[in-house]
């Protein structure tokens, strides 16, 4: 009934997409692995991104440095989540504990409005690609956007930079120990607070390049952010929150579920797919595929 | 500490400048719902509230309405029927207008009106088509907008004429696109040979290259493109990457590309479009629709669209019915423009008679299918393929 060829573009299709979301879900769970928080202005990091670099391609760079202005609006992004880190959250995370996770939910949820409407106020509701030159690319039967193909390759060179931090250099060392102990790697002498600036502005910056990078595929508008910061959350439920090999994993059985979904059972109900996963896996590991039963000090 | 306690402060300051002070006592309050933020349609909400504006400064100009000043209130509806029906409750309750024209996406008007019946401040749709909005009868419903088995016929008019035999209908799951895929299968079934593929979609979806890969699989003759907004133009670059467009002819079901947005996210695939609209520059203007274009164009340096004609025609509409009945309270509004004939932008009268099924309270545009011969063409030069009126 259906041809092997539709069958194959599908796949592709999901992979691609599967990517970009691990992208998108990695700033989430990185946060949370490190600061214990949840992040729910994610999505308007990506907003952010996404305006940075179209107003690079259209304004500045133009369309052939389209590479250059991903990492410039990454790192505007990074600097802009060192900012809030400094300006909203680090005055809480020098307090016990007890009351940060609370704090931190309503600061980037408030921070979350905020960004969005300044984004209309300042740039209109108006939806604007910052366009590009790449050629469509044959990706076995399936012709692909160049800018598409562009995106995924760069997530997965940004994905495997992040880890090859986290896993050879002593700040990455630092990190990973803080995920794992923030009272142990204050008594080795790190400083905490620092350790969670650095990775706020990483996390945030995952967030910010995945809205540079798909800015000429999903286009810009101020809230564009929003299917971020929900497929996100579906994707960190789906691999366990705190677990960057389950964002990866999860944010490929995302796309592949959706894209799947879509064509060959009721396309009406893409994102319903994505739900129903999360339900599955949270009836047979609530923790997440790659989650860690919590545990109360 | 200090440095981050300003900037807090500062924060809040800045959240809190949106507020607005009310209308003073003796002005007429006319509320307004339209989309100006996503999921909707920010842009063609943007029009309408642009033609409104205009329209309620010439209505001032001219002396305002029994001795008193318009004033309009807007609410965005960021095309989501709870925000429209929460936007209509606090016009109603708090801001006292008498009347609320705008909507654009269906869904909200179909929310609206169930509220808008029980409160009783007349509703008038602009721009949302789907046939519910007027065939329930409601004494508050009004229209001034083509209907979902106006433009369907126009497009099968459309298909006759080409002779195509088969047609993707990839719509978005709200009133607007179910009621128009759904009215597009009635119809089709009149016109033997005719196959008619249906793919929905969500329209928070932002990849819809699955639905597509559908579409190509089928090897339409036509794609008729039923997003609006940010889907509208995602399906059109999506479909250009897997090599739907341009081999594929694609109509879009209303007039999005006559806005000059259009050709700034299509300059390279907008070329060869056929789309859905409701005027054309050769079209004859009224008075007034003379004077609101020159308005328009010498305050926005561009030529209105339909959108804001429309805009403008409802509060041209509105003013009229209040000095007809003298009044403004909202049941006589509503008995004298069932009653009355009315000028807008078009030169020709406009009515809301009780009439039958989806024709009740509403007056139907002309509606024309328009294409462009060449990128970055101006709209005013599409070439005009079909003209379709309600018989």
């Amino acid at each position: 009934m259906y041809s092997t060829e539709l069958v194959v573009q599908t796949f592709i299709s999901g992979i691609l997409i599967g990517v970009l979301y691990a992208l998108m879900a990695l700033g989430i769970t990185f946060i949370y692995s490190i600061m214990r928080m949840i992040n729910w202005a994610m999505g308007e990091f990506y907003m952010i991104g996404s305006y940075l670099q179209y107003m690079l391609v259209a304004w500045l760079l133009g369309p052939d440095l389209w590479w250059l202005a991903i990492l410039v609006s990454t790192a505007g992004v990074f600097v802009l989540g060192l900012f809030t880190e400094w300006s909203l959250l680090k005055p809480i995370f020098s307090k016990p504990p007890e009351i940060r996770s609370d704090y931190a939910t309503v600061i980037t949820l408030a921070l979350l409005l905020m960004l969005r409407s300044l984004a209309t106020g300042i740039a209109g509701p108006n939806q604007f690609t910052p366009g590009s030159n790449l050629p469509i690319v044959m990706v076995g039967p399936m012709p692909l956007a160049g800018a598409r193909v562009a995106a995924f390759v760069f997530a997965l060179v940004a994905l495997g930079v992040f880890w090859a931090v986290l896993r050879y250099t002593w700040y990455g060392l630092a990190l990973r120990a803080t995920s794992q102990s923030r009272v142990g790697v204050q008594t080795a002498g790190i400083d905490v607070l620092r350790v969670d600036r650095v990775a706020f502005g990483i996390g945030v910056a995952l967030a910010g390049l995945a809205g540079a990078l798909l800015a000429p595929v999903f286009l810009v508008f101020p809230t564009n952010g929003l299917v971020t910061t929900v497929k996100g959350f579906e994707i960190v439920v789906i691999g366990g929150l705190g677990s960057i090999p389950g964002a990866l994993i999860a944010g490929v059985a995302l796309g592949l579920v959706e894209s799947f979904g879509a064509a060959f059972v009721d396309s009406a109900y893409q994102n319903i797919y994505g739900f129903a996963l999360v339900l599955l896996i949270l009836v047979l590991r609530p923790n997440g595929l790659f989650g860690e039963r919590g545990r109360e000090a | 500490m200090r440095g981050q306690g300003y900037l807090l402060a500062a924060a809040l300051a800045l959240a809190s400048s949106g507020v607005v002070a009310g209308a003073a006592a003796q002005d007429i309050g006319i509320g307004m719902i339209v989309p100006l933020s996503a999921p909707g349609d920010a842009t063609g909400g943007q029009l309408i509230r642009r033609g409104a504006e205009i329209g309620i400064d010439m209505m001032n100009a001219q002396g305002g309405v029994l001795g008193k000043k318009l004033k309009l209130f807007v609410q965005d509806s960021q095309g989501k029927p709870e925000a429209g029906v929460a936007g209509y409750r606090r016009l109603v309750s708090e801001d006292k207008v008498v009347a609320v024209p705008g909507f654009f996406h269906s869904s909200v008007a179909i929310a609206v009106n169930e509220v808008a019946k029980e409160m009783g401040v007349p509703t008038m749709s602009v721009q949302a088509s789907a046939s519910e909005i007027t065939s329930k009868h409601y004494d508050i419903a009004f229209r001034t907008h083509a209907v979902d088995p106006v433009r369907v016929s126009t497009w099968m008019e459309f298909i006759k004429q080409k002779g195509f035999k088969r047609v993707s209908l990839i719509a978005e799951t709200t009133d607007y696109g179910i009621g128009l895929a759904d009215e597009t299968l009635a119809q089709a079934k009149t016109m033997p040979g005719v196959e008619i593929q249906k793919v929905m979609f969500d329209r928070t979806s932002t990849d819809l290259t699955p639905q597509l890969l559908q579409v190509k699989a089928f090897k339409p003759d036509l794609v008729i493109n039923i997003g609006v907004g940010q889907p509208l133009d995602l399906i059109m670059d999506q479909a250009t990457t897997i090599g739907l467009l341009p081999n594929t002819p694609m109509l879009i079901s209303y007039d999005a590309p006559t806005r000059p947005q259009f050709w700034q996210l299509h300059e390279k695939n907008g070329n060869g479009i056929y789309f859905i609209a409701y005027y054309s520059p050769k079209s004859k203007l009224s008075d007034i629709g003379e004077q609101f274009a020159k308005a328009y164009k010498e305050k926005y340096k561009e030529d209105p669209v339909y959108g804001a004609l429309n805009g403008f025609g409802s509060i041209a509409i509105l003013t009229q019915a209040m000095k007809t009945a003298n009044s403004t309270d909202p049941k006589a509004l509503i008995k004298t423009l069932e009653t009355g004939t009315y000028k807008s932008w078009p030169d020709a009268p406009v009515t809301f008679p009780r009439a039958d099924g989806v024709y009740w309270h509403n007056w139907v545009p002309p509606v024309l299918i328009l294409h462009y011969t060449a990128a970055k063409q101006d709209w005013k030069a599409a070439e005009i393929v079909v003209t379709y009126s309600k018989k």
